[in-house]
């Protein structure tokens, strides 16, 4: 008979758990493309010391003025910045971080207290908890320096403060495991991310329109900030300071009084992973459904001038950008910073006080939308993972798959540019005609010519990226090395060019030239189609060795 | 004789040091349903993407239909299906897209392929989502729809990398009986599968190679007698595998190590 595992002590789980985390580390270094990420995360890890240690010394010094100087009351600031880091950091991180689930711990034979503790323990391991720590103990001794009488009361509020927030935390991320190991909901999440960091960038023109409206309404939800755990332990140190013991016992009551709530809430959400929480979102077939009736589309196919493996090509790359959260994202970018740009130059020049003519911003804000629309194509394969076998089992050139792909691109380009021109005319007006041949032309000779590049070096350099996935999504370091070369050389060329009709005084130039150009590199274009599929058959074991990993 | 459906001349194929293919000469006849076998890292999957265009050999030739792939890969890929390693799905599109964008990859019309994907959708029991991703298939399903692509153009030769892995017993079932039709009708199979029942039920013919060499290649009779003249009884393919694989005695797994599961 087999021998059966004997009871394993806590403590032991936990230093279990803690080695996992720390090997699951270490071998993501070992890979050899993981090299640069060691150099990275020894930089990280520089800044990041700097950062915690650096914080702390204000944390101390912050503790030991305001006691010192008896503002006990704005202790509750430094509680809330600690608060907000603990809680906020670890959602921001929840994409970029470790790929291992806490919930697959279950499997092991854990009862459910113990999971719950190795789960506190879990988060107390976190970056943002650490350094938290760092700084709940620097206040503590700010505040022990400044007035000893008030230690221990530091001391209760601290332990509750930090068993209050490990709880939160974990609260609050097993939701975001549960949200995040759905597909749909992760890539919701990402759009989420990068528009509210886009966002950030409204905050100083809302605050310079409306900001008369809106301070008298923070000033009034102010006061409701005092029901929150930090404003409570700021609270309680307060009391103790002014020694009213039964201020900080209320304070410390009301703040244990969250910690169980925020525990009880966390023991329910463990019991029910405990139970088998299906989070999977996998498909099922269902036999017995009804079988649908074969259909064949008799509509006019708008397709039908270009070969049946272009438009395939063209179709699949139509779905598969309205179908990325990120793809869509880099589409309403540029009308953004069109609405932006606009709103904000129309009426003065941030440094002038003059407003921004049409003729300066309309080419800025055209070459601005080739710049984020073009970045992509230089790892046009990025997306397709395994799929990408699918051409190359296909009785088909590359030089089609290459057509569908760019003819997508540079629809995508005219309908943006479009929509850009709309906006501007709308806010600013047109510019002058010889301004505006010479900006369209430069941008055909621009992009048609960065189409050849860029489609030599997704072949060259690929790198997969998934949809919705923001750990490890970056592209090949020599692909962003050759787009930011490319786009220097086109900018540099065009500013060359107007430069010189500048000079000559020639208005119409620019246009004549960027037009000759913009021929050449058609020409050019349609020439490297045969070259550039004789270099994918050759790379196509890099390709699919980069991209089915 | 017999059409030559594909042929191998010295086919090899190495990676760095490692020689994973080693100069194979394989022959299989048209309409043949022929069973690739060997043990984990034989070499099996380097072969089938060498056969289908997926790796070049180092060194060696390929020819399907009488046709030398590197010379004429357009015409060649234009008769072939396949199901790789992988399965090589465009995850971001619904199973009808998917298949829609290789019938027309593979040059068919639209009304054909539209009316061929609807009714493999139907057959291999994945036409009630019409709008669920590949993505959120699962893995059976994703199987049977990577088949259903290696078939929408009825190709001539089909070469299928464990092509039941995950697929329920119901729909391994009529998948087999499908595949079985289409041998009758011409197609040749080429079928590489860890499971030798499988193997020994659909194959006439059964090649098996270990560490990169064909060590065995020949009708399912031909190597029972082989092996039946040795041991003096009828034998299983599992039976023969393992007298040909494990004949030195190294992949044998020692059990006596594990006791104290026992």
């Amino acid at each position: 008979m087999a021998n059966v595992a004997g009871r394993v002590g806590i403590l032991t789980q936990v230093c279990l758990v803690a080695g996992l985390r720390w090997r699951m580390l270490r071998n993501g270094l070992r890979k050899k493309s993981n090299r640069l990420d060691l150099i990275g995360l020894i930089f990280v890890g520089i800044f990041s010391a700097f950062f915690v240690v650096g914080l702390s010394f204000a944390f101390f010094a912050g503790a030991y003025n305001f006691l010192s100087l008896g503002r006990s009351g704005w202790m509750t600031l430094l509680f809330w910045g600690i608060f907000g880091f603990w809680q906020l950091f670890p959602m921001f991180a929840a994409g970029f971080g470790a790929g291992f689930e806490f919930r697959t711990l279950l499997r092991f034979p854990l009862n459910l207290p113990s999971f719950y503790i190795i789960s506190l323990a879990y988060g107390l391991a976190d970056f943002s908890a650490l350094a938290s720590l760092c700084w709940l103990v620097s206040m503590t001794f700010g505040a022990g320096a400044a007035k000893p009488r008030v230690l221990p009361a530091m001391l209760v509020v601290v332990t509750l403060f930090v068993l209050l927030n490990v709880t939160l935390e974990r609260l609050v991320g097993s939701w975001l495991e549960r949200l995040l190991s759905r597909r749909r909901t992760r890539e919701l999440f990402f759009v989420l991310f990068i528009l509210s960091m886009v966002s950030l960038n409204l905050v100083e023109p809302i605050t310079r329109r409306y900001g008369a409206v809106l301070r008298p309404l923070a000033q009034r939800l102010l006061p409701y900030l005092s029901w929150f755990p930090p404003s409570l332990a700021g609270k309680a140190i307060a009391s103790a300071e002014q020694g009213h013991f039964g201020g900080v016992v209320l304070a410390s009551a009301e703040l244990l009084l969250y910690a169980g709530v925020f525990s009880g809430f966390l023991w329910v959400r463990y019991a029910r992973q405990y139970r088998g929480e299906e989070l999977s979102e996998t498909a099922a077939p269902s036999p017995l459904a009804a079988r649908t009736v074969s259909k064949v589309d008799d509509a006019p196919d708008p397709l039908s001038a270009l070969s049946p493996q272009v438009a395939a090509v063209v179709r699949k790359e139509l779905r598969y950008l309205t179908r990325n959260s990120f793809a869509f994202l880099t589409l309403i970018m540029p009308l953004i910073v069109v609405f932006l740009f606009s709103s904000m130059f129309s009426g003065r020049h941030p440094t002038t006080q003059h407003p921004v003519s049409p003729e300066m911003l309309f080419p800025g804000i055209m070459a601005y939308i080739v710049l984020i629309l073009m970045a992509p194509a230089y790892n046009c394969f990025a997306f397709e993972g395994r799929g990408i076998q699918a051409y190359f089992m296909a009785p088909v050139r590359f030089r089609e798959v290459f057509l569908g792909k760019n003819l997508l691109l540079l629809s995508v380009l005219a309908v943006e540019m479009c929509l850009a021109l709309a906006a501007l005319a709308w806010q600013l007006g047109l510019p002058s005609p010889p301004v505006f041949v010479a900006t369209l032309s430069a941008i055909v000779f621009a992009v048609i010519g960065q189409l050849s590049l860029a489609n030599w070096s997704s072949l060259n350099f690929p790198r997969k990226l998934e949809f919705g996935h923001m750990r490890g999504q970056r592209q090949s370091g020599m692909a962003v090395l050759i787009a930011f070369g490319a786009q220097v050389l086109f900018g540099g060329v065009s500013a060359a060019i107007l430069f010189g009709g500048r000079l000559m005084g020639n208005r119409w130039f620019p246009a004549e030239a960027f037009t000759l150009l913009a021929a050449a590199g058609v020409g050019g274009y349609f020439s490297s189609l045969d070259a550039l599929s004789r270099v994918a058959e050759k790379k196509k074991e890099t390709l699919i060795e980069a991209l089915c990993r | 004789m017999p059409e030559i459906a594909i042929s191998t001349q010295k086919l090899s194929r190495r990676f760095g040091n490692l020689t994973a293919v080693d100069g194979i000469d394989l022959k299989v006849a048209a309409g043949q349903f022929f069973g690739f076998l060997g043990p984990n890292g034989a070499g099996k999957s380097t072969t089938i993407k060498v056969l289908t265009g997926l790796l070049a050999p180092t060194s060696g030739s390929v020819e399907l239909l009488g046709m030398d792939f590197a010379a004429h890969p357009i015409e060649v890929k234009r008769q072939i299906g396949v199901v790789p390693e992988g399965m090589g799905l465009l995850e971001r599109l619904t199973g009808s897209e998917y298949l829609q964008f290789v019938g027309r990859m593979y040059g068919l019309d639209r009304a054909t392929t539209q009316r061929r994907a609807a009714e493999l959708l139907d057959f291999m029991q994945l036409a009630d989502r019409p709008k669920t991703l590949i993505a959120d298939y699962s893995h059976g399903m994703q199987k049977k729809l990577a088949l259903a692509a290696a078939v929408i153009h009825g190709p001539r030769i089909l070469f299928l990398d464990e092509p039941f892995e995950g697929v329920d017993a119901l729909a391994a079932g009529a998948l087999k009986a499908l595949l079985g039709r289409m041998t009758e009708r011409g197609t040749t199979i080429f079928l590489t599968s860890h499971v030798l029942e499988i193997v020994e039920r659909l194959c006439s013919h059964v090649s098996i190679i270990h560490k990169g060499k064909l060590v065995a290649q020949g009708s399912l009779e031909e190597l029972r007698t082989g092996i039946s003249r040795e041991t003096g009884s009828k034998t299983t393919l599992e039976e023969i595998f393992l007298s040909i694989v494990g004949q030195d005695g190294t992949e044998r797994p020692h059990l006596e190590e594990l006791s104290w599961l026992m």
